[in-house]
């Protein structure tokens, strides 16, 4: 592999993972949002470029089901949620940790995935040595963000967050397995989306609120 | 079996839901909506019951090149599916409709749940027969939506919040299971294998090879995944919830079959590591949830006051005790944990049954508030016992055989200390859940009430179930014992079939 293929591979990774902290870094849904579709973007980008390198040609579809799937539609449903949602303070996410605190965890995160990837024996390859830290960071950040925030509306887009990292590490392990696989991950997620949608905002309705400390009239007692 | 005919056997098999389906979606009347359900239902179950019959024969299915593969394994896992799914559609007719009749649910409703039924059976449908394991990780997903959609039928409050717990703790979970997915299928293209390295078979054929360490952690991913969506503790907490606030045909389908494909996905990759590094490392960490599972169950039911809740406990006692049987090892231990399976397919959803039909009449399902089911109910009551008694271990009942085959299966394998602390749980929930059920059996209704069975219907499907569960504690018939002891040599190394 030339040198230069090896520097954009690297550019790159650094890149998507400056835009996953975009998520952990920012307050407010829409912000939120926004750096989840810029993520997105970039994901679309560094699965083009992971196609051009392995010169796969299933990959190039999987990159453009990303473009359009996770960097239209789905911030389109969501911000078609929110705005029916009407109250501007119930879709506020008001973080566990402060937000300096976070960024310090999320650094400890991405450090653990390094490390975590030198542990597990992959063969050398540039594609899999550049990228499976960089997917199983975002996974872990997605993890952390999901249990950080208090509302359910910032919980979805932290399962979002963890799914782009399930999926450059599933197209990086497996250089995008079988068109049918791929196609089904994308419409388990479209669907999830569409049944969060109903959730929360029935939630809004029955709760008054989006905060998930308030669910929990179910326990044992 | 030439191909042409086991390809268009597995496309009868999933068409059949899916017309069912979609049928509804343009009929929108509640009595054809009803028929057409119940005889895709019935058609699911003959034609699995055909399938199993080829498999008895011929040991192995195959349709589509190998892109579905059904194996003695795969078909015990498909009867519960079919037996469930028939007699949870005739239970819905009589439990939606009296929902309807006092007005808990309209018309859009009503499609709306025969819809997601028919899906519902479908997806899971799938799981034991596709041979493809990113396939199976899509549909077991799919199964999470669509019984979500089920579990928030009505929007209540209880409802609402079971079903937001479940998406939320299934989906991460699952996510889990997909990287063991990914890891085990990265071990099987770097041990050498190119065509289909997605799929079982492959997988097995090739798993000497696989790297050692990449498979322990790939394991432990999957056992993780699977093993929430299993409802092993300790990631069972979303169970109670989502199982609780379903509707009771759903309950039924979510706690005696849905685990069950949860678990299959478990065993089949248990069967792979086991290829690659023995069975000890994959059996120690069955046994550890296994024990896990039982210990907690018997504490939360120790403390349980709501019937429901009580029956979801129950569930991951037994799932708890399928694990276990699978880590003990030894073809007893596989054989009763296969049969634990199916036995507890079939007195789980009697018991959700007779508990939903008795939560209607006495309209709470507290059980302090609930006495004298045998006077108001003669019949309900007398199932309701039936069940009751199957799910705590009871001879001469079903789930005794299989509970004593796994506990002795422990002894034979000098597992003492396990086997023993097991059985302390196990005595536990007996004597709590027998007290829970004698109580609410007998006795004095608190107040007045009319004595009436809720309906021929609600009784015949819990009549089924309780006859099956009282012939299994008895006789096993020989072609299910045939199917039972492929699917535990399948497991217990493959060679034998």
């Amino acid at each position: 592999m030339e040198t230069i293929q090896l520097d954009v591979l690297k550019i790159s990774g650094a890149i998507l993972l400056i835009a996953t902290f975009g998520v952990i870094a920012r307050r407010g849904f829409m912000d939120w949002l926004n750096a989840y579709r810029l993520q997105s973007v970039v994901l679309a980008v560094v699965t083009t470029i992971i196609g051009y390198v392995t010169g796969i040609w299933e990959i190039y579809i999987a990159a453009a089901l990303t473009l359009v799937i996770k960097s239209l539609v789905i911030p389109k449903v969501l911000t078609h949620v929110t705005k029916s949602l009407e109250i501007e303070s119930k879709t506020d996410a008001n973080p566990y940790l402060s937000l300096r605190t976070s960024i310090i965890v999320s650094a400890f995160l991405v450090a653990m995935s390094y490390f975590l990837s030198q542990q597990i024996p992959f063969k050398s390859d540039p594609v899999v040595s550049v990228f499976l830290p960089v997917s199983m960071a975002q996974f872990f950040l997605g993890l952390f963000a999901l249990v950080n925030r208090r509302t359910a509306l910032s919980q979805v887009v932290g399962l979002l967050v963890i799914e782009n990292g399930l999926f450059l590490f599933t197209l990086v392990l497996t250089h995008g397995v079988s068109l049918i696989i791929e196609v089904g991950i994308f419409a388990d997620i479209l669907v999830g989306i569409v049944i969060s949608s109903i959730l929360l905002f029935r939630m809004s309705r029955t709760f008054d609120s989006l905060d998930v400390d308030k669910l929990e009239n179910l326990r044992d007692d | 079996m030439n191909s042409l005919s086991s390809n268009l056997i597995v496309v009868f098999l999933l068409l059949t839901p899916l017309v069912g389906g979609i049928l509804v979606t343009f009929f929108r009347k509640k009595r054809i909506i009803e028929i057409v359900t119940i005889s895709s239902a019935s058609l699911v179950l003959i034609q699995v019951f055909f399938i199993l019959s080829i498999i008895i024969n011929e040991k192995t299915l195959s349709a589509f090149g190998n892109a579905f593969y059904i194996d003695s394994f795969g078909a015990v896992i498909l009867l519960p599916i079919s037996i469930v799914g028939f007699v949870s559609v005739l239970y819905s007719k009589n439990y939606m409709g009296r929902q309807y009749h006092i007005g808990l649910v309209d018309d859009r409703h009503i499609v709306r749940y025969y819809q997601g039924l028919s899906i519902f059976l479908l997806s899971m449908l799938v799981v034991p027969i596709t041979n493809n394991l990113g396939v199976m990780w899509v549909t077991v997903e799919a199964t999470t939506l669509i019984s979500v959609l089920l579990i928030m039928l009505y929007f209540k409050e209880n409802a609402i919040e079971a079903a937001w717990k479940y998406l939320i703790i299934a989906t991460v979970g699952l996510s889990f299971a997909l990287i063991g997915t990914v890891f085990f299928y990265y071990a099987n293209i770097t041990a050498g294998s190119s065509e289909d390295a997605m799929n079982w078979t492959g997988m097995v054929h090739n798993s000497k090879l696989f790297d050692p360490s990449l498979v322990k952690i790939a394991f432990v991913f999957i056992l993780v995944g699977y093993g929430t969506k299993a409802g092993l503790a300790p990631m069972h907490t979303w169970l109670p919830d989502a199982h609780s606030e379903a509707p009771t045909p759903v309950s039924a389908l979510l706690s005696g079959v849905l685990l069950n494909c949860a678990l299959y996905g478990i065993i089949r990759f248990h069967i792979v590591s086991s290829g690659t590094l023995g069975p000890a490392f994959s059996n120690q960490l069955l046994i550890i949830l296994g024990v896990v599972s039982i210990g907690i169950a018997a504490a939360s039911i120790y403390f349980q006051k709501d019937m429901k809740r009580m029956l979801a406990y129950s569930s991951v006692e037994h799932m708890g005790i399928v694990s276990l049987g699978i880590g003990f090892g030894g073809l007893f231990g596989i054989y009763g944990a296969i049969l634990q399976i199916i036995n507890h397919a079939i007195a789980k959803p009697l018991m959700f049954f007779a508990s939903g039909t008795v939560s209607q009449k006495y309209e709470t399902k507290v059980m302090s508030k609930i006495k004298g089911i045998i006077q108001v109910m003669p019949i309900t009551g007398a199932l309701f016992l039936i069940g009751g008694f199957a799910l705590v271990g009871m001879p001469p009942f079903n789930i005794f055989l299989s509970e004593f085959l796994v506990l002795s299966s422990g002894f034979q394998s000098g597992q003492f200390l396990v086997t023993i602390i097991v059985i302390s749980f196990l005595v536990i929930t007996f004597a709590v859940f027998l007290r829970h059920l004698i109580k609410m059996t007998f006795g004095n209704p608190v107040t007045e009430m009319k004595k009436d069975d809720m309906g021929k219907l609600a009784i015949v499907p819990m009549a089924i179930l309780a006859s099956l569960v009282i012939i299994f504690g008895f006789y096993i018939p020989e072609q299910l014992q045939t199917l039972v002891h492929n699917a535990s040599s399948i497991i217990n190394g493959g060679s034998m079939t």
